[in-house]
C-alpha cells in the first residue's frame, strides 16, 4: 500500500503505538497484539504483548508488554538453542492456546516456541524448562512449563560459544 | 529429608493445618490433594523456578551484551 511519504508521520500517529523498553516508540497494528490470557508466572496481569525483531539482532525476538513499557523479555527460538527441542504442553496451556490437543503440539506450522533469555553477571542463560508457546493462528500465548523433559530453566548460552575450539 | 511410605487415600500432616493426601498412584505419577490455609502459597516447584527466572529475565539487559549474543548465535 503506497502512501505519500509526507503523510507517513500523520498516518503513524493515528495508529496504536506504545513505549518500549529497548526501541523507543513502536507503532503496531491491533492485529499484531499477542494475548497471554494467564499472563506469565510472576507477571500474571500482563496479558498483551508485542513480539519485536531488530534486523541486526536476529534470531533474538523481544516480547514487549503493552501495559508496562519497562517490561520486555529477550527471547530466542527454542530450536535455535537445541535443534532437537521437544515441546511439552500441559492440558491447561492447550486450552489457553486454543488448541484441542487431538494431535501432539509441534513447533513449526502454527506454533512458535521461544525461550526467555536471562543476562546475568554469571552468564547468559535461556529458560528451556518453561518456553513461551504462541499459536500464530489466533495469536494466543502461554508460558508452557514442561517439567517431564528434564530441560533446565538456566540453559547456558553465550560464553560456551565464545570459548575457543580445543 | 523425611521419607514416608504412603498408599493411595492416606495422607501426611504438616503442622496443624496442612494436609497432603495421596489421591491416586499411576505408573509414572502420583496425584496429590493439598489442604492448606489461604495464607500458605502452594505451587509446583517448577512454577516457582519459572517465576524467579522471569523476574531475573525482566531486568534490564545491556544493549552490547545483546549485540554480542546475537552475533555469537549467527556465527554458530
Amino acid at each position: 500500500m503506497a502512501r505519500p511519504i509526507e503523510h507517513l508521520e500523520q498516518y503513524a500517529s493515528q495508529m496504536p503505538h506504545c513505549e518500549t523498553k529497548y526501541f523507543g516508540t513502536a507503532v503496531y497494528e491491533d492485529s499484531a497484539v499477542l494475548q497471554f490470557p494467564a499472563g506469565l508466572p510472576g507477571f500474571e496481569s500482563e496479558a498483551r504483548f508485542l513480539l519485536l525483531e531488530q534486523p541486526g539482532q536476529r534470531p533474538l525476538a523481544f516480547l514487549q508488554s503493552l501495559a508496562t513499557p519497562g517490561l520486555c523479555f529477550v527471547t530466542l527460538p527454542a530450536l535455535s538453542i537445541d535443534p532437537s527441542y521437544e515441546l511439552e504442553v500441559a492440558e491447561a496451556d492447550l486450552d489457553l492456546l486454543g488448541l484441542d490437543g487431538r494431535s501432539p503440539p509441534r513447533i513449526g506450522g502454527e506454533l512458535l516456541c521461544l525461550a526467555i533469555v536471562t543476562v546475568a553477571e554469571t552468564g547468559i542463560t535461556a529458560n528451556l524448562l518453561a518456553p513461551l508457546v504462541i499459536n500464530t493462528r489466533n495469536l494466543r500465548g502461554a508460558q508452557a512449563i514442561a517439567p517431564s523433559r528434564g530441560y533446565s530453566h538456566q540453559h547456558p548460552l553465550g560464553e560456551a560459544e565464545e570459548a575457543p575450539c580445543s | 529429608m523425611l521419607v514416608v511410605r504412603r498408599r493411595a487415600g492416606q495422607s501426611v500432616l504438616i503442622g496443624d493445618d496442612i494436609e497432603i493426601q495421596i489421591t491416586e498412584i499411576g505408573p509414572t505419577k502420583v496425584t496429590l490433594g493439598i489442604k492448606a490455609p489461604k495464607t500458605v502459597a502452594v505451587m509446583r516447584a517448577e512454577v516457582k523456578l519459572t517465576r524467579e527466572q522471569n523476574a531475573a529475565a525482566a531486568e534490564a539487559v545491556p544493549p552490547d551484551s545483546l549485540a554480542k549474543l546475537a552475533s555469537a548465535l549467527r556465527l554458530r
